[in-house]
């Protein structure tokens, strides 16, 4: 009877999880541009050359680099909305996390850029600093906002470089084979299974009027239900068709931040 | 002849049950254990790499004219205390191991905050290229630590939500310490807050 309740403990879980993770202050949803101006901050024609060029980028280096322009992060502080977003829009390549977003919160007067994991030695924090430092936020306190993003971007993929063919994406590496099952314990429980299978069969067959069908089905059940979980892991998806997806990235809080 | 055979059969079938649910609950348990140990390592990590930063940052103030001779040398101190941990593998199950742990880093946040803010007043300090960067590593480093901690929490608290849940606390208080429940970051005023440090 016990082994019944596995399942809903579960549901239960997964259940608490999708609560905490809606108890923060929302994300946007992924973009499906490279680069996005969600305030009327940037000219379209800026946005767009920004866009093609990102994307260009990343189909020839690998590398998916935005640029998300949005008025203000609000009451979160910036960098913890930033961390979010990159995870939410997992930029960058899945195990590589190479991926890195140009943030502009005009209304709060804050620049940021969150640097994937894998782009941390390529793009070390100083030299994110330098750029918004350099080549950003003095174009910023000068009104020429165009300029200061396309600024932002030179620096940016400068740094990381465009020109050497990146690496190629390791074989994906081999995910949740913690949560499979122990091999010995499932052969053992499928012997004891066969087992008490094998012993029902005879019992039913030498007393059919037993009490023990009941509770042949209830353990058949059980066994079932068991032998299932392992293999119970549910993935995201993610459908292309042409825009920004993002490609299963990290960030560890990584980059700079600046405010003009 | 019969009973006894009913009797060996049903024996069996609670077993079978009794020895899948432990399977399978210790094995969750273990996933689990591991995702926290694993994040654990990743906040080691970052703490490791906010300690590196201090001795340049130490030269770098010791070589403005009259800087404040306390203030590097508490910041000093409280880094090669830092270094002196000898933290056993299992801290997230060992709450004085833990607690040990994020006082010696909490004092260091704190030495290194002061000795931020005295430099306001050596703008030349300040002003300089190699400050410059060194202010942006510290302030990435502190976001990273801000970051790892909390998916330290987040790690823990799967962990202990599973480890504390019926039936799965009769099998984890079956196996004593090994799946103790983890202890959590507290956020300290000053020291831990989402934002990196101010200068």
């Amino acid at each position: 009877m016990s082994a019944l309740r596995w399942p809903l403990a579960l549901v239960m879980l997964i259940g608490l999880a999708t609560a905490a993770n809606g108890a923060e202050v929302p994300i946007p949803p992924s973009p499906t541009q490279w680069a996005t101006d969600t305030s009327g901050f940037l000219k379209p024609q800026t946005v767009t050359d920004l866009d093609a060029r990102l994307r260009a980028y990343q189909a020839k280096t690998g590398h998916q680099v935005l640029v998300y322009v949005a008025p203000t992060t609000e009451s979160t502080p910036t960098e913890d909305w930033t961390v979010r977003a990159f995870a939410r829009w997992k930029v960058g390549r899945k195990g590589l996390d190479d991926g890195l977003i140009l943030f502009v919160f005009p209304t709060d007067h804050k620049v940021r850029i969150e640097v994937g994991y894998g782009l941390e030695q390529t793009v070390p924090d100083a030299i994110a600093a330098r750029i918004i430092r350099d080549a950003i936020t003095p174009k910023l306190r000068a009104g020429q906002s165009d300029e200061a993003v396309v600024a932002g971007v030179d620096g940016i993929l400068a740094t990381i470089g465009g020109e050497t063919p990146s690496q190629a994406a390791p074989a994906p590496a081999p995910e949740e084979s913690d949560a499979a099952p122990n091999p010995l314990w499932v052969v053992l429980g499928v012997v004891l299974g066969l087992l008490v299978v094998v012993m029902v069969i005879v019992v039913v067959a030498r007393m059919p009027r037993g009490p023990f069908i009941a509770s042949h089905s209830s353990g058949g059940s059980g066994f079932w239900s068991l032998a299932s979980m392992g293999a119970g892991f549910v993935g995201g998806g993610f459908s292309g068709g042409g825009g920004f997806s993002g490609g299963g990235g990290f960030s560890g809080g990584g980059g700079a931040t600046g405010s003009w | 002849m019969n009973r006894g055979l009913i009797v060996l059969g049903g024996i069996v079938i609670v077993l079978v049950i009794v020895a899948m649910t432990v399977t399978s609950t210790y094995n969750r348990l273990v996933t689990l254990d591991q995702a926290v140990q694993s994040q654990w390592a990743q906040v080691e990590s970052v703490y490791q790499r906010r300690a590196d930063l201090i001795p340049n940052l130490v030269e770098t103030v010791k070589g403005a004219a009259n800087f404040e001779k306390s203030t590097y040398i508490a910041v000093a101190d409280a880094r090669s205390k830092v270094g002196q941990l000898n933290l056993p593998s299992g801290a997230p199950n060992d709450p004085a191991a833990f607690a040990k742990f994020t006082a010696a880093q909490d004092a260091l946040s704190s030495a290194l905050s002061h000795l931020l803010a005295v430099v306001e007043n050596y703008p030349n300090l300040k002003a300089s290229q190699n400050f410059a960067d060194l202010q942006a590593q510290l302030e990435g480093t502190e976001n990273r630590i801000a970051v790892e901690r909390m998916r330290f929490n987040t790690a823990a608290q799967a962990f202990n939500t599973t480890r504390d849940s019926f039936p799965t606390v009769l099998v984890a208080g079956f196996f004593g310490a090994r799946f103790n429940e983890k202890t959590y970051f507290k956020s300290q005023p000053g020291s831990e807050t989402a934002s990196p440090v101010k200068f």
